[in-house]
């Protein structure tokens, strides 16, 4: 054997090793917390392969501008009076605008006209002036600040849906954005449609509360619940529902700690989203300041230290429960709480009544994340952005089992059936393009281990429809050489522009679709996207074990042939 | 053993010579979805158009009407009972219309109906069950013809610069030829068209656009090879060079999407029939109509431009003269 081949064997049989070794955990189906095989991942399922629970939420962003503009005319208004400007009339206008763009109308006398707008130029940078006539000014969103708002709203529902379903207990949720306007959840394993929706579609409920330090502090609250823990034998699993368990928690504390108080905990997140700790608090309870009077939080820079902090304001009736809250409980923890769980519990440094601010030190891996979060949370309490629910699709398990056997079996003897034909057509080059074929099966589904990308049913088809494409080039490859025999040339020479001629071709084919897939990929949606992923995946390891593996083995073949001077392949 | 051949080398079938007839086949073809597509429509399925879908698989002992009777009067109106899979499987997929405030009880009220006559996960269960609100459905739709719009577009693209313009346009009218007879087919059977059956014909699409590529990259090479060949001649020549390879790549796919749709299931059943149509219009259109396209398009070209035509073929003959001076 010369011609560099062990190099090139080397470098197949490494590439199969790896693609094996990413295949066989989701082959042997291994429990990857318990085994010690070095790869731990597995094939992650689509919904419709695995069961579980698919929504479609959209957020009501025109009752949300409304409401916006509404808190800000009040606002506006209120500055007026400061400047004793006393306009006809302030109103809200949204008949006749488009949904989203909403505005605010001031009837007044034309002297005072200047005046309104230096207070519109000074602190309503985030209006813009629509209309500006005789006795009429009209203002709406900037538009800038729409975007912003729409933002803040996306991740700050995340956020809330992502916080409840925690407590739901679901292995591994994805929430995400999609559009500008759509949440889109996916609940592996959920099946109580109900249940989730409404946990979901509740508004948040944040509480402002006060940490009861004196009668009982931190370590003696620690060994009080470990030592329940033990006694009622209350565990809280990875994955399982922390409502629960805090719930059982505060059972078997009663009577344990003070009247009026309860058992709240903040979670500490490692890297991977996994809990790792959970640091538990002495709630007073009831909360006297909630989130419906929080007006708005978010982040800013301090003017001292330039770190980054949060500033929040309370709505008029809660800066008068908030200044009597931290008036009576200076130098006291304040924990915010947002669907009980505790966020984040800052030490009262004075009475706040309408306007506060929390600093988070100057030390810290990345405040401006910290910062960002604690006003996400406080934010998911104060303007509770109303969810619609657009689609929702649930698929029972056994569905999805059934799909996946079925498909499997199909697809086997599908490619059985190919198998078959190429081998009695191509004889022991067939035998070579099937054994391409399996390689490039392998690698598909090795490579969508790796990537962490969704197998859904469309995406099996995808696999399919690899296969085809895959025995096509082969097809291709082997027509070009007959032809090249055909025309007289040695066997070698047959080879070598078969190869050549057939691989112009096969690129032109497959990156016409490879540009179609990653359309696809961008615009699809839902079962569209699975399909892609798995076609362009397929596409590349296709490009590849028609040019290398086919090549090598072909290579093998012919080197065996000429030795024993045949002057003929069976092709 | 010898080399097998399923068309022998060499072969001339005359396939430009009857390109009008092809061409007037496909287009009263494309007529008829066309029209079907305006007049009947597609049956859209909940994706596209909303409502609410619950699939379920019941004991074979009940039929059909009573599963109907039943579901009418418990309150849920207008629902449409249709039986998926092979016949005896119990499986059926129950749809309704509605508003989304009543839609998400379906799911609720259809168990309700069977557990007053069996017992849940033992004798019945419910599949699946799929709520889209009417906005969604239109979003969906809108998405679903902006992704297949861009992929033709990616595709038109790639063919006039990697091939020119006279391959571009017919690439691009023999794929939309398939989505559109694809869509006939379904305004035909009136099976229902959702958000799978798009990723179906996106699929074939793909793959009819492989095949036309190999024909077209074939008819380049001959062009090159034989330059003094009428355009009609090269085509002929390519698509019969290429014919071995356009039916073995044909059966071998339709082995494998037939296999899938025989024994798939109930839920990927109509993507793999999607498929298994497109297998066949994709390699019809890339053998007659696609090659039959190039011709139409280089005669137009050439008319329009006589003098390029002219100007290329000059390039290749040779000529001989006087020479006014002595040697």
């Amino acid at each position: 054997m010369e011609r560099k081949w062990w190099g090139k064997f080397t470098f197949l049989f490494l590439c199969v090793a790896i693609a094996c070794a990413y295949v066989y955990p989701t082959f042997k189906d291994l429990d990857l917390k318990k085994t010690n095989f070095p790869i731990k991942q597995k094939i992650t399922l689509g919904l419709d392969l695995q069961g579980g629970l698919y929504m479609v939420l959209g957020i009501d962003f025109k009752k949300l501008y409304r409401e916006y503009l509404q808190r800000q005319m009040v606002s506006f208004d209120s500055q007026l009076k400061k400047a004793n400007i006393a306009v006809k009339s302030s109103k809200l206008v949204a008949e006749g605008f488009p949904d989203e763009d909403p505005r605010i109308e001031f009837t007044l006398d034309a002297a005072q006209r200047d005046g309104i707008y230096q207070i519109f130029k000074d602190q309503f940078w985030f209006l813009r002036l629509t209309r500006d006539e005789t006795g009429v000014l009209e203002f709406g969103l900037a538009h800038d600040q729409r975007v912003q708002i729409r933002e803040k709203t996306i991740d700050q529902s995340i956020e809330v849906i992502r916080n409840r379903i925690d407590q739901f207990g679901v292995s591994e949720p994805s929430i995400v954005s999609q559009g500008t306007d759509r949440i889109v959840v996916e609940l592996p394993g959920v099946r109580e449609i109900e249940r989730a929706k409404e946990l979901i579609g509740r508004t948040a409920k944040l509480e402002f509360m006060i940490v009861d330090r004196k009668s009982m502090p931190l370590p003696e609250l620690a060994t009080l619940i470990s030592s329940v823990e033990k006694e009622k034998n209350i565990v809280f699993e990875e994955g399982g529902s922390f409502s629960k368990y805090v719930d059982a928690i505060n059972v078997a504390v009663k009577g344990k700690i003070p009247e009026g108080t309860i058992v709240a905990f903040e979670r500490n997140e490692g890297e991977t989203g996994k809990t790792i700790d959970r640091t538990p608090y002495l709630l007073k309870y009831p909360a006297p300041v909630t989130g419906e009077d929080l007006v708005d939080a978010r982040v800013q820079f301090s003017a001292d230290t330039n770190a980054p902090e949060v500033g929040f304001q309370m709505s008029p009736t809660g800066a008068v429960k908030f200044g009597k809250l931290t008036g009576a409980n200076v130098g006291e923890g304040l924990a915010i709480v947002l669907d009980s769980i505790v966020y984040s519990a800052p030490n009262i440094q004075s009475q706040i009544s309408e306007r506060g601010v929390i600093t988070l030190g100057t030390k810290g891996k990345d405040l401006y994340k910290e910062a960002q979060d604690l006003a996400i949370v406080l934010r998911a309490g104060a303007l509770p952005a109303k969810l619609d629910f657009l689609e929702q699709r649930v698929v029972g398990s056994q569905l999805g089992a059934d799909s996946i056997k079925k498909g499997t079996v199909a697809g086997l003897i599908g490619t059985l059936l190919v198998f078959l034909l190429i081998i009695f057509y191509y004889k022991v080059s067939g035998l070579i393009a099937a054994l391409s074929l399996v390689l490039n099966v392998i690698f598909v589904i090795a490579i969508l281990v790796g990537l962490e990308a969704t197998l859904t049913l469309p995406g099996i088809a995808g696999i399919a429809l690899t296969v085809g494409i895959a025995v096509d080039s082969n097809v291709v490859i082997y027509e070009r050489i007959r032809e090249e025999l055909r025309s007289g040339k040695s066997l070698m020479g047959a080879m070598d522009s078969g190869f050549q001629k057939a691989f112009r071709t096969i690129l032109d084919a497959n990156i016409t679709n490879a540009g179609a897939a990653i359309v696809l990929l961008n615009y699809g949606t839902g079962p569209i996207k699975g399909f892609a992923v798995t076609l362009l995946i397929g596409i590349i390891t296709t490009l590849f074990s028609a040019v290398f593996i086919t090549r090598l083995f072909f290579d093998l073949y012919l080197d065996r042939q000429l030795a024993k001077k045949a002057d003929s392949f069976s092709i | 053993m010898g080399i097998l051949y399923i068309i022998k080398p060499g072969s001339k079938f005359d396939f430009v010579g009857k390109r009008y007839l092809w061409l007037g086949f496909s287009s009263l073809l494309i007529i008829a979805s066309i029209v079907g597509l305006f007049t009947k429509g597609l049956n859209f399925g909940i994706d596209f158009d909303g409502g609410a879908e619950v699939q379920i698989r019941i004991p074979n002992t009940w039929q059909i009407a009573k599963l109907r009777s039943e579901l009418e009067s418990s309150g849920i109106k207008d629902a449409r009972v249709q039986e998926l899979g092979d016949e005896g499987s119990g499986e059926y997929l129950i749809r309704t219309a509605g508003d989304e405030s009543t839609l998400g009880d379906v799911s609720n009220q259809v168990k309700t109906v069977l557990s007053k006559s069996f017992k849940e996960g033992d004798e019945f269960e419910i599949l699946k069950s799929d709520v889209v609100g009417a906005a969604a459905g239109s979003v969906l739709r809108q998405q679903g013809a902006l992704a297949m719009l861009y992929a033709l577009l990616v595709i038109l693209v790639y063919v006039m610069l990697r091939f020119d313009s006279r391959f571009a346009p017919g690439a691009i009218l023999a794929l939309f030829h398939d989505a559109i007879v694809i869509l006939g087919i379904y305004v035909v059977t009136g099976k229902q068209f959702d958000l799978t059956i798009l990723a179906a014909i996106l699929a074939l699409i793909g793959y009819s656009n492989n095949d036309t590529i190999i024909v077209f990259d074939r008819v380049r090479e001959t062009q090159d090879l034989f330059p003094n060949l009428s355009i009609e001649e090269t085509v002929n020549k390519a698509v019969n060079e290429t014919l071995g390879r356009t039916i073995m790549t044909s059966i071998t796919t339709f082995l494998v999407v037939g296999a899938i749709f025989v024994m798939g299931g109930s839920v990927i059943h109509n993507f793999a029939f999607t498929l298994l149509c497109g297998v066949v219009i994709g390699t019809y259109s890339s053998v007659f109509i696609a090659s039959s396209l190039i011709i139409e398009f280089t005669k137009y070209r050439d008319r329009k431009h006589p003098r390029n035509a002219a100007k290329k073929k000059k390039k290749k003959t040779f000529s001989v003269r006087e020479n006014p001076s002595s040697l």
